[in-house]
Parts: C-alpha cells; structure tokens; sequence
C-alpha cells in the first residue's frame, strides 16, 4: 500500500463521515 | 402570550386533502410527510405516493392550509389548495387530466431520451473529432431537459438534509458527467496523472433514458390502477332530463337541485338520486351494488344516481344531488380507502428514510475499496480509479428504493378496486389487512342471513274446503289491506304479485296479539293466532300437525276463517336468502368459524341455522347483548368479523375487529363497518376474506422481492463476485435493473385484478 492508498481511504472514511453527519445529524438538529 | 403551538385552547382538529405532484418514490413520501408533520399544530400526516395527495389533521387555530401548502413546496414537489367547490367526482377527473398530461410529458420525454440514445450509440462508433463535443451536447439536453425534475428534487432534497431515488440517480450521473466533462475538455489531467480519459456521456443519457421509461411504466400503472375509481367516475351522466312547468329540458347534471322533478326513460342512466313520484320500472343497480338482477321500483321507492332504468319510464323527485350523493359518497370512500396506508407499509417507510444516506456510504466505500485493490494488485492509479469510479457509480443507479415504495401502495389500490368491482367496499389499507386475519364470522340474522322482510312461504286451503289457494290468499289480502302488521304487509304483497283481485272491505277490526277481523265481499273473516280462533269458536284441529311443522321450521302461521269455518292458514317467514346457504359453506371452507346471532327465541333461530348450514348460535340477544357476545368471542383469541345491516348492528360492528356492513340500495355508503358489502349477498363476506389474503400475500411478496433485489444488486454492483466469478454491472446495467425491480413489483399488484374470488 502506498500513500495514495492511504489517503484515498482517509478521504473516503472522510466522505462517509460527512454524508452521514448531514443526514442524520444535521438534518434532525435543524428541526 | 399566545397559545401553545402544539395544542390548540379547543382540542379542535381539521382535516383536509392536498394534492401533492413530482412525488416518485417511498423515499420522496416519507419526505413529505416528515415536513408536513414537523409543521406546528399538525397532529397527524399521511402521505399516499399513488394518490399524490397528504391527508393531514392539524388544529385550525395554529396551523393553516395556507401553511400546510407552502410547507410541501418547501420540500421541492408541488402542492396546490384542494378546491371547496369540487365534487369528489369533478376532483376525480381533475386528477385524472392531471395524471393524464403528466403521463403524456413523461412518454414525451423518454422517447427524446431513448432517441438521444440511438443517436449518442451511432455517434460513438464513429471515429470523429467532434465525437466528445456531440456527445456532451446530448448528454445535456437529456439532462436539462428530460431528466431536469430528476435534478431539481435531488437538489430539493438535499437542502432539507434529505435523499430520495432521485438523489442517487443524480450523483450517480453528475458523477460520471463532470468526469466526462473533465475528460473532454482537460484531458491532461487525466493524462499527465497516467489516467484514460474515457467518456461516460453515453452511460449518463442511458443511465436517465432507463429512469424515464421506469417513470414512465409507473404513471401508466398508476393511471391502471386507479382504473376502479375512474370506472365510477364515468357513471356519472352528463344531462338530465327536468320538468319545468309542462316542458321537458335537458340540462347538465350540475344545475339539477333537491326537489327537481326528472324525467328517465327506459335504457337511460338515471342521473341523480330521487324518489318516484309517478311510473315503474326494473332499474339495474349493478354497477354499484354488484346484484346482477333488476330491481323492481315504484312509487315511492328510491333510485340512485348512475344506475340505468331498464323497462318502464317515471318521473321521479331529486333528493341528494353533487357531494351528497350516493356515487360521491362510494367516490370519496373508495379514494380515502386508496390513500390510506396498510401497517405494514411503516417497514418500507422504515427502511427508506435511511436507505439513501446508507447506499451513498456504500458507494463510496466501494470506491475505496476498489481504488486499493485494484492499485496494490499493480494497476496504475489511472486504470485504478476508472475502474473504482464505475464500480461506485452502478451501486449509487442500482440502489434506488422505487420498488419498496411501490410494493405496498400498488396492492392496496388493485385490491380495493378489484373489491368495488364485486361489490365489497374496504375502507383503507388497515382493514384491507385486518380482514386477512380474520378466524371467526358472526353473522346477524335478520336482513343478513335472512332478506329482513317477511315473505308469505305457504298457504295451506284447510281440507274440505273448496276454495283454492289463491281464493284464500286474495280473501285474507283483502282484509289484511287494512292492517299495518308486517305479517299483514306480507300477505298483501304476496297477493299483489299474484295480481289478485282483492274484494271490497266492509268493516275491519285489529285485535292486539291475535290477528284481524272483518267483513270482504260479504264474507265474514277471521285471521290471527290459535287463541282468535278458538274466541270465534273455530276448529283448529284439521290444521294442528302441519301447523305445529310449520313453526318448527321457523315460519309464523295465521289461520283463516270464513262465515265461522276454518277456510286455511298461511304461513309467513323471514325467507333465508337463496345465495346464504352456499356463501356459509365456503366461508367454513376457507377454514372460518362461523356464527349466528339473533334477537329471536332459540327455536326459530335453530331451525334457520339449520337451513343455512350453522352449527353455532347465540339465539334471544339484545342488540347489547352482540356487543357482549363479540367480546367474548374476542377474549377466546378470535379475530371477529361481524355482519351485520350497518344501522341496528353499528355498535356490533365497531366492537368488532372487523365490522362488515350489508347494506342495500340508497344503504350502501353507509358510514359504519370497516368494509361494506353493497350486494344484499353473504358471498360477498368470503370474496371480502379471499381478496384480503391474497392481498397480503401480494404485498409480502413484493416487499421481499424488493428487499432481495437491494440485498443481491447492491453487493452485486459493489463487485462481490467479482473475485470469484469476473462478474461486474456497469452503471447502464444497473440502471435497467433498477427500472425492472419497480416494473415488477407494479405488475405483479396488477394481478390482484384479475383475482379470482368464488
């Protein structure tokens, strides 16, 4: 594994984490 | 200081209908929903994706419709005031011109689409220059134009931290469009990275023309099964033909008003509600009570609206016209029933809500995962993240939930149609699943098992006597038209369908408890019980025995006396209807407990469940004593569904778990029961019970096989076979799996129209 490898998965695990934080988190605090 | 914004000073509460339009999935639903019922003051929301309509339940002093409106607009999908002015059955036509222009635009769109797709094919087998650039050219206007509501929602979504089918079809396409887009206009940065520039043009206005002709498919099944509800509709005549002073003017059907005097002539559609006031005719009321045989109809009596008048002409007096009639009335019911939600639809509701946000994860996960795999196995970068990239596009296009919204709704809507084709009416999608469940049938006896009017069954001429049958009827008739007994209206009724000539009355006299007396044509008359007899010192005896059968099986007998001698007897009962007897059998054939309640004592009620081929009865109960009997019923673990007339039987009904209403004529939109049976018919209760379990079992099928479809394709599309088996989709695979999933699940709801209930 390289360091590209690495960082595509850190993006990823970053990615995940955002989509989930702003439809699940966000989306009901707003309410 | 105002009011608290969730309870109103009055617990008062509203309901009302909005029309709701661009919904397309389960996803888009529970949006709407969950928006409608965030809203202050609202106590209870209920979106129906087929009906495009909320029903909504809120407190007037906090909420406004006005509100309410701007709310789901707020969402992204439109919405519009439900007019006050519109018949349920104007409402009707307006949603289906409605549904009609959005079906046309839709079909307009996926043929350019599918044009678009020939054209994009042919452009890339050919080795140009311009290929990239005509390409892009298509791919945008299949996007701006054709897909653009598919844009506009996911983008309406997103603002509301919300995803539907749409959302995943869009990132899936947006994705693979920027990427072209890069590629056709830097494909250095491809290049110098050691990165394709492949073109996924072709997949995105494939990917949008498969999405479309799923849109498609669905209006067209929507439109389909709504079909019940528009055949209703369309009874509804256009004019009607009114006297006004000594003129007869058509007029439309609108303008008509209570009191109106109306002209039908045979073969014509009677065109609102009324009451004969002159003529008689056989009126073939089988389009909306399912009873294929003509109802004879005469002064007096009433007519419906939307039936057709067979053999004579009358003139008959409007009496509900518009919204109060009885077609609006069986209108708006069956609409409410089709909006209504089945429990079992809250798994779906479930899933979707976070089915997106999960799938999105999915995607990019996947896209790791396969970056990775494919770099360290010794690919490039480039080769690496194409490879990724496509991977993760197919599970964002094969995921989306349009089957798991349709599964339960399609079911609910073919089935309570296909019910109202045979006369059983279910109210909603609740009691279209409780009716499924039901173990044990109580059966009310008069006007159910029985017709609830007493008939004359025989006439017995005492013997010696010289008279013949109908001489005696005609006698006792005649005397008996002065009576108000129903035992009295049977005889009269039974003379008049024999056309008998009845002889003048001279003097007539009631005598509590026993009968009449009198004098017809010069005949001294006597009819009444054993105990008048004997006060007139009239011979019973030469009758006893066959008397004495008679009441054993269930039949009331009245003797007749002429000039002091015993002339005969007829026997009059409440006759068990002829279709009862076999609807029983296949109620105990589909494995139901069935039993008989009654007001009546334990003999006559005995000798008619006999005949109709019941073994269990509850003889001598109040109308309380029902309730009670239900209860019990209830207590054993039985799933009680009582029948009953929907008048006297309502509290029975409503402690019922199921409350099956028989009612007949003007009767059939009663408001009580969960279900009506509009034919005079047991056979109906069965056909309610058959189409409710296969109903079920549609539903449950479709749901697993909308589950099954997302737990194989999503894996599937991830490339969890890949390893083993070489086996990838591309994104245009799965689009039309996606679009076949939801074809599927419509077509198989569809078979429930062909049902076939005995």
């Amino acid at each position: 594994m390289t360091s590209l490898d690495w960082i595509v998965i850190a993006a990823a695990l970053a990615a995940i984490a955002i989509v989930n934080w702003y439809f699940f988190i966000a989306g009901r605090r707003r309410t | 200081m105002s009011a608290p914004t969730t309870l109103s000073p009055s617990g008062h509460r509203e309901r009302i209908r909005i029309p709701v339009s661009g919904m397309t999935c389960a996803a888009c639903q529970s949006r709407v929903q969950r928006a409608l019922a965030e809203q202050p003051g609202v106590s209870d929301a209920s979106v129906n994706l087929m009906m495009e309509t909320a029903a909504v339940t809120y407190d007037p002093a906090v909420a406004t419709p006005e509100r309410l409106v701007h709310a789901i607009r707020d969402t992204g999908y439109g919405a519009e005031l439900p007019s006050d002015e519109l018949s349920p059955i104007e409402e009707q036509e307006a949603r289906d011109r409605a549904q009609q222009a959005e079906l046309l635009t839709l079909t307009r769109k996926a043929i350019a689409s599918g044009i678009a797709v020939v054209a994009a094919w042919t452009v890339s087998m050919m080795d140009v220059g311009a290929r990239p650039y005509v390409l892009l050219a298509l791919a945008i206007l299949v996007m701006a134009w054709a897909g653009r509501h598919i844009f506009l929602r996911a983008y309406a979504a997103l603002t509301h931290h919300s995803a539907d089918m749409n959302t995943l079809v869009a990132a899936g396409t947006g994705a693979a469009f920027v990427y072209s887009l890069v590629a056709t206009f830097a494909p250095r940065v491809f290049t110098a990275n050691g990165i394709a520039p492949d073109l996924y043009y072709e997949s995105v206005i494939i990917i949008i023309a498969l999405v479309l002709a799923g849109n498609v498919m669905e209006a067209r099944a929507k439109r389909r099964t709504s079909g019940a509800l528009r055949a209703l509709v369309d009874l509804q005549p256009d004019t009607a033909r009114v006297i006004r002073g000594d003129q007869e003017l058509d007029v439309p059907v609108a303008s008509v008003r209570p009191g109106d005097v109306l002209l039908v002539r045979p073969g014509e559609r009677i065109p609102v509600d009324g009451e004969i006031v002159s003529g008689r005719s056989a009126v073939d009321e089988s389009m909306l009570t399912g009873e294929s045989m003509p109802v004879e109809k005469g002064t007096g009596d009433g007519v419906i609206g939307a039936t057709i008048n067979r053999t004579g002409a009358f003139r008959y007096r409007a009496t509900n016209v518009g919204a109060d009639s009885v077609l609006a009335k069986i209108i708006r019911l069956m609409r409410d029933a089709q909006s209504s939600r089945a429990p079992i639809q809250a798994l779906a509701d479930r899933v979707s809500s976070v089915f997106v946000p999960v799938v999105i994860s999915l995607s990019i996960a996947t896209f790791a995962i396969w970056f990775v795999a494919a770099h360290v196995t010794g690919g490039t970068p480039g080769t690496a993240f194409v490879r990724a990239f496509a991977v993760a596009v197919a599970v964002l296009i094969i995921a989306c939930p349009c089957a798991m919204g349709l599964a339960v709704p399609t079911a609910v809507m073919v089935a309570t149609g296909r019910g109202a084709e045979v006369g059983v009416l279910i109210k909603g999608g609740e009691a279209l699943q409780r009716v499924g469940d039901v173990t044990t049938v109580v059966l009310d006896k008069t006007g159910t098992i029985t017709e609830g009017a007493p008939a004359v069954t025989d006439i017995v001429v005492a013997p010696g006597s010289t008279r013949t049958e109908d001489d005696l009827l005609a006698l006792a008739a005649s005397l008996e038209s002065q009576s108000e007994h129903p035992l009295a209206e049977a005889i009269v009724r039974r003379a008049t369908e024999r056309t008998l000539a009845r002889a003048a009355v001279e003097s007539f006299e009631s005598v509590t408890g026993r009968g009449a007396t009198g004098v017809a044509g010069g005949v001294a008359l006597a009819i009444g019980n054993a105990a008048l007899m004997s006060a007139w010192s009239v011979d019973v005896s030469p009758l006893a025995t066959r008397a004495s059968a008679l009441a054993g099986d269930g039949k009331t007998a009245v003797y007749v006396a002429a000039d002091g001698a015993l002339a005969g007897m007829i026997a009059v009962a409440d006759p068990i209807r002829a279709t009862s007897r076999a609807a029983i059998e296949r109620l105990r054939a589909l494995g139901l407990a069935v039993v008989m309640l009654t007001g009546d004592d334990q003999r006559t009620a005995q000798s008619i469940a006999r005949a109709a081929g019941i073994e269990r009865v509850v003889a001598g109960v109040l109308p309380e004593g029902k309730v009670a009997e239900i209860a019990r019923l209830q207590s054993d673990g039985a799933v009680v569904a009582m029948v009953g007339d929907g008048i006297n039987d309502a509290p029975a009904l409503a402690q019922a778990d199921v409350g099956m209403a028989m009612g007949t004529g003007a009767a059939i939109a009663t408001e009580a029961g969960d279900v009506v049976l509009m034919r005079g018919d047991l056979g109906a209760v069965a056909q309610a019970i058959e189409l409710s379990r296969r109903t079920m079992r549609t539903m449950k099928q479709n749901l697993f096989w909308a589950f099954v479809y997302n737990v194989i394709g999503i894996p599937v599309a991830a490339g969890v076979l890949y390893p083993a088996f070489g086996l990838l989709l591309t994104p245009v695979i799965a689009s039309a799996a996606m679009a076949f999933s939801s074809f599927s699940v419509v077509t198989n709801s569809l078979r429930l129209k062909r049902a076939h209930l005995s």
